[in-house]
């Protein structure tokens, strides 16, 4: 076994073992942490694919941003083990079969995907998920589209501040 | 590309300009400067004089019908300005900052107008959206107006969230943004000519969009927003953005409607006759006059429906008159509206006694609303039932149409009965000279264009 796939077995144990204690823990902080666990192990498995880009940005997103969110609304509703509400019998049957769907989705389809069958890795090849490739498609076929979107930022920040600024 | 690249720098031009005056009629004629130079630079596009060349990439088109009708959206928000300036200084201390609100919206209309993508399509709601979401609750003090602004943040993040869900699923089906793309899955069985993907990308669409332009099973939102918005803006959003989203509404589906086959037909007449029953039998009911107008809308965005029923040069035309009808009716009205300090129906009560222009004025607005001829909203709504005929589609729906334009009168002249055959004293704000003579010049426009309607179609072959 090669350094490269170990670390592919590395990660993923890591991934599937953390998202396992993600719904198994019962104090919802520590859900969250493993849930960060969960999205490094992740962007490791980005980087064995060659997409450094999008390895980094499920960081900086996930880990960073979306994770803090998690972090306050949890510490704002003050959750604990002890105010856990009790979940109903029929919500945890909807959660079992929408679940097993999703589940059977991917699994039927990494089984039809015949090109990534015995392959775990794409190290040094494919150039899919290079920042190079996303900036030439950025700044020559949506260049029109990246520069109007900053009228969008322009316009909700203007509002941020009408809405946030005392009168 | 003259109009986006102009409203976006005039935006933060009246961005800066409340730094530099405490004026708020200064920033107010800066304000209608500006549009003069947004129409202008637009009329430019138009007769290709000038116009700034930039590659798009095929991700915007420009043509004459997009253009006319940009340049009606903005001349309608001059009008709006023109009228309403008053009432936008007295919203709140962020004067400067809601006119540059406005030109990002104009920006967005003009991204609708013009758009050649899903891409942009989504780009261009979202910069109307957005804009639209802070001018809602710019009354901070007021409850109402923050309750309707959150909740036109939540449901519209809902539309947007629903409008990617299906660009996502068609481009997944063709493999591009592109409004009408070759599928590249096998045709489902029962939908000629798309693959399953495909459809339902455009059902998911259509619903965000019908959203967006508050047609029936979508349109909850709609009553307690415009209700609670500053009566300005309600104007604003009820007529100039509902029209940029009626025209994105049709371009989109003027590209795929044949995919869906016989059945796409029956959905739309389903959501037409809901729109027309909601919006006119709830009308009839409410007892203020603002949310009556609301109702009013969603029943006016019914009969715009049409020309999505039936594609042919008469629905572009129908939809361009019924647009310039909608438009000044209506900003026309909520400028006389505001005038008054009560709502409700007995607010008005006496108005023809007390101020016999803004009463006839407003008279000639509501007929035209409602359809009477010798206004332009007859023309209008004669267009659009037209077009379906001439298409050859149902004819239930035109007899159905028609009989709820007959409830519509119903509501619309009893507040033309409590102005001019009730006894009161309304309470008015003060009214200017000026005002006087713009909705009179209004209610003028209104009736020659009624009496010849071939003076705003004639424009877009010239």
């Amino acid at each position: 076994m090669s350094t490269i796939q170990i670390l592919f077995f590395f990660l993923s144990t890591l991934a599937i073992f953390s998202s396992i204690m993600v719904l198994v823990s019962k104090n919802p902080v520590h859900s969250v942490l493993w849930l960060i666990a969960v999205f490094f192990a992740i962007s490791g498995h980005y980087i064995l694919l060659n997409a450094q880009f999008l390895a980094i940005v499920n960081l900086i997103v996930y880990a960073g941003a979306i994770m803090v969110l998690f972090l306050f609304v949890i510490m704002l509703m003050n959750l604990n083990a002890a105010t856990e509400p009790r979940k109903n019998w029929w919500m945890k049957l909807t959660g079992v079969v929408s679940g097993g769907c999703f589940l059977m989705v991917l699994v039927s389809l990494v089984r039809q995907a015949t090109e990534i069958t015995g392959k775990n890795v794409l190290m040094k090849t494919g150039d899919i998920g290079l920042i190079k490739n996303l900036g030439k498609a950025l700044f020559s076929d949506f260049v029109v589209p990246f520069e109007i979107s900053s009228v969008l930022f322009l316009s909700a920040m203007v509002g941020a501040v009408v809405i946030g600024k005392k009168d | 590309m003259n109009a986006i690249i102009v409203s976006a720098i005039l935006g933060v031009v009246m961005m800066f300009s409340g730094m530099f005056t405490k004026h708020k009629s200064t920033i107010t004629l800066t304000a209608i400067a500006a549009l003069f130079i947004l129409l202008g630079a637009n009329l430019l596009n138009s007769y290709g004089i000038f116009s700034i060349q930039v590659n798009t990439h095929e991700l915007l088109y420009f043509n004459k019908l997009g253009l006319y009708f940009n340049t009606i959206l903005i001349a309608a928000t001059l009008i709006f300005v023109l009228l309403s300036g008053r009432e936008i200084e007295n919203v709140g201390i962020n004067t400067a900052e809601y006119y540059a609100l406005i030109f990002f919206v104009l920006c967005g209309t003009t991204i609708l107008t013009s758009f050649n993508g899903l891409l942009m399509l989504f780009l261009g709601i979202e910069i109307m959206s957005i804009p639209l979401y802070i001018l809602t609750g710019a009354e901070k003090r007021n409850l109402k107006s923050n309750e309707a602004s959150l909740k036109y943040f939540l449901m519209g993040a809902f539309s947007t969230g629903i409008m990617l869900m299906g660009i996502a699923l068609l481009y997944g089906a063709t493999g591009s943004f592109a409004l009408s793309g070759q599928s590249v899955l096998p045709p489902s069985v029962g939908i000629p000519g798309a693959s399953f993907l495909q459809a339902g990308g455009l059902i998911l669409l259509f619903v965000s969009m019908c959203f967006k332009v508050s047609a029936a099973p979508f349109h909850f939102w709609t009553p307690d927003v415009y209700d609670g918005a500053p009566t300005v803006f309600t104007s604003f959003m009820a007529t100039i953005v509902k029209a940029a989203g009626f025209f994105a509404f049709i371009k989109v589906f003027d590209a795929n409607a044949a995919l869906l086959g016989p059945s796409w037909k029956i959905l739309l007449s389903i959501v037409i006759i809901a729109t027309l029953f909601v919006g006119n039998i709830t009308a009839v009911f409410q007892r203020s006059i603002k949310r009556m107008l609301a109702y009013s809308s969603i029943a006016q965005a019914g009969f715009m429906l049409f020309a999505l029923y039936s594609y042919n040069d008469m629905a572009y035309q129908g939809i361009l008159l019924y647009t310039v009808a909608y438009c000044l009716a209506t900003i026309g009205f909520f400028a006389v509206l505001m005038k008054v300090k009560d709502y409700t129906f007995d607010g008005l009560n006496g108005l023809a006694a007390a101020s016999p222009v803004l009463a006839f004025a407003a008279t000639v607005f509501l007929l035209s609303l409602a359809g009477i001829p010798l206004t332009a909203g007859f023309f209008a709504k004669y267009y659009m039932l037209a077009s379906v005929v001439k298409a050859g589609g149902a004819l239930w729906i035109v007899i159905a149409a028609v009989l709820f334009a007959a409830v519509s009168v119903y509501y619309y002249f009893k507040v033309i009965q409590s102005m001019y055959f009730k006894e009161g004293q309304p309470e008015l704000n003060e009214i200017s000279t000026g005002f006087k003579v713009g909705v009179l010049l209004l209610a003028a426009g209104i009736i020659t264009i009624g009496v010849l309607p071939s003076i705003v179609l004639n424009w877009l072959y010239f």
